[in-house]
């Protein structure tokens, strides 16, 4: 029979059930399969060691500095990295703008998606982030490895490090809501950011859901959905660019099993007001 | 039926993707010396030479110190580099080797002046095998250059328990497609190992 189907073999190495009992007896007598199989089993074996929890640690900002010194360059490591285009003139779409915040954050934008290229760089982190990001990363492999000795694991129990801590409030075009409150803070998870979300807020009918909310007004990543407890932990999508998307927003759904935004905004927040990676990063408002 | 990570999933979809400079591009801006080219370099792989480093010595001052040797090394020896002879990560990886194992060097040296003054009583070195840790900080970085969703494919499938089939319902990505992105992942790390890993 002909070998065995390599999207088989990456099933079994990665410890999965996979193939027929012909696979089976094939592997079994086939030297080349075998072998294949054990290259990526060590492959597999190898990532898993240390865990999801084993991210690369960012230098900190002084290095380069110091490294452009040295060899006579000059300028950022990601020169000429674009920073987010200002939210253009324009208005977003009426069915499916939602309330723009008092402070006029939301300004309006138009549909199109926000650049996300940057060149080099953290992809979409915004300026704040990545260096506290980059010392949370720091902070655990260096505390890991002093714990055990041999620098070469990285403590999984320990508590993902706080990276911002965002106070929610209700909106002043919702009245009904003038009690509400909350909060949200930002972890430096395994592989991801995490995203706690406690509301304080009477039980309507319907549910709470969390929403990550683009300057254009007009964008949003659901995050998911309040549990009855009002406090959830959330995943932020990994590759969120999180210069774009820099509110946080706790809405009220009907059980009509809508998957867009009821528009019914019970509190929103934003993310540290350095957040936009610098001056450009503001809206462009002048 | 909700799984614990599928409403963050939901709207995958509406992620924005960066678009990096490619590997091949970083290189070619590097070895012709282009001014950019140290900057390129560095962002590209400074987390990796440092990463090495920071767990290899378990000292970020000194991590920092042998981050900045590899570079400015790199930088001024760039002529000594064949991208026909190999990756311009596996070439910085071999001097990162270097540079840690000439730290390591000066800390058992040390730490030999301290045992003839104290006799007795001197710690171990850190002697971590440095090919397991050049290949596993190889693999995070290569994981985290891999196309999304493909990187979240095998990331759920190394660290969630999940079977290929619990992946796709929560990537929302049909079945076929979860199984070619798990093999063409897992082939493409295996690639970066075998091309600047410990075996090379």
């Amino acid at each position: 029979m002909p070998h065995t189907d390599p999207e088989i073999l990456a099933l079994l190495a990665l410890g999965e059930r996979a193939g027929t009992a012909a696979d089976e007896d094939h592997i079994a007598g086939c030297a080349g399969c075998r072998a294949e199989l054990a290259r990526l089993a060590d492959v597999v074996a190898i990532a898993r060691h240390d865990g999801p929890a084993a991210q690369l640690a960012r230098p900190p900002e002084q290095v380069w500095q110091r490294i452009a010194a040295a060899a006579g360059v000059t300028g950022a490591p990601a020169a000429g990295a674009p920073q987010p285009s200002p939210d253009a003139a324009g208005r977003p779409s009426p069915d499916t703008a939602l309330p723009p915040a008092a402070d006029g954050a939301a300004g309006g934008g138009p549909r199109a998606r926000p650049r996300p290229a940057r060149r080099g760089g953290r992809p979409g982190f915004p300026r704040w982030l990545r260096g506290r990001l980059a010392a949370a990363a720091a902070g655990l492999v260096i505390g890991a490895g002093a714990a055990a000795g041999v620098a070469s694991v990285v403590a999984p129990a320990q508590a993902p490090p706080v990276v911002a801590r965002i106070v929610l409030r209700p909106l002043p075009q919702f009245p009904q809501w003038q009690g509400a409150s909350g909060t949200a803070v930002m972890r430096a998870g395994t592989a991801t950011l995490l995203l706690d979300v406690t509301l304080h807020a009477p039980r309507r009918p319907g549910f709470y859901e969390v929403w990550l909310l683009g300057r254009d007004g007009v964008s949003m990543i659901s995050l998911g959905d309040l549990p009855a407890s009002h406090a959830g932990s959330f995943t932020i999508p990994p590759g969120t660019d999180l210069r774009f998307y820099t509110r946080i927003d706790v809405s009220l759904q009907s059980f009509n099993g809508s998957p867009v935004h009821s528009k019914t905004s019970v509190v929103r927040g934003s993310l540290p007001p350095a957040a936009a990676g610098g001056s450009a990063g503001a809206g462009g408002r002048a | 039926m909700r799984t614990a990570i599928a409403p963050a999933l939901r709207l995958f979809r509406y992620c924005h993707r960066v678009d990096p400079v490619s590997d091949e591009d970083v290189s070619a801006a590097f070895t012709e010396g282009r001014p950019e080219g140290l900057g390129l370099a560095y962002e590209r792989f400074g987390p990796l030479v440092y990463t090495l480093a920071l767990r290899s010595v378990d000292d970020a001052a000194e991590a920092e110190d042998i981050t900045q040797q590899v570079f400015v090394a790199a930088w001024r020896g760039r002529d000594g580099f064949d991208p026909h002879r190999g990756t311009l990560g596996g070439w910085l990886v071999a001097i990162t080797r270097n540079k840690i194992a000439d730290a390591l060097r000066g800390r058992q040296r040390d730490q030999r002046l301290l045992r003839q003054i104290a006799s007795g009583g001197a710690t171990a070195v850190s002697d971590a095998p440095l090919d397991l840790l050049v290949d596993r900080v190889l693999l995070a970085d290569e994981l985290a250059q891999l196309p999304e969703p493909q990187r979240l494919a095998m990331v759920l499938a190394f660290y969630s328990d999940l079977t290929h089939e619990q992946i796709a319902a929560t990537l929302r990505m049909p079945l076929g497609t979860v199984k070619s992105n798990i093999r063409r992942g897992l082939a493409r790390l295996r690639s970066r190992l075998e091309a600047d890993g410990a075996a090379h």
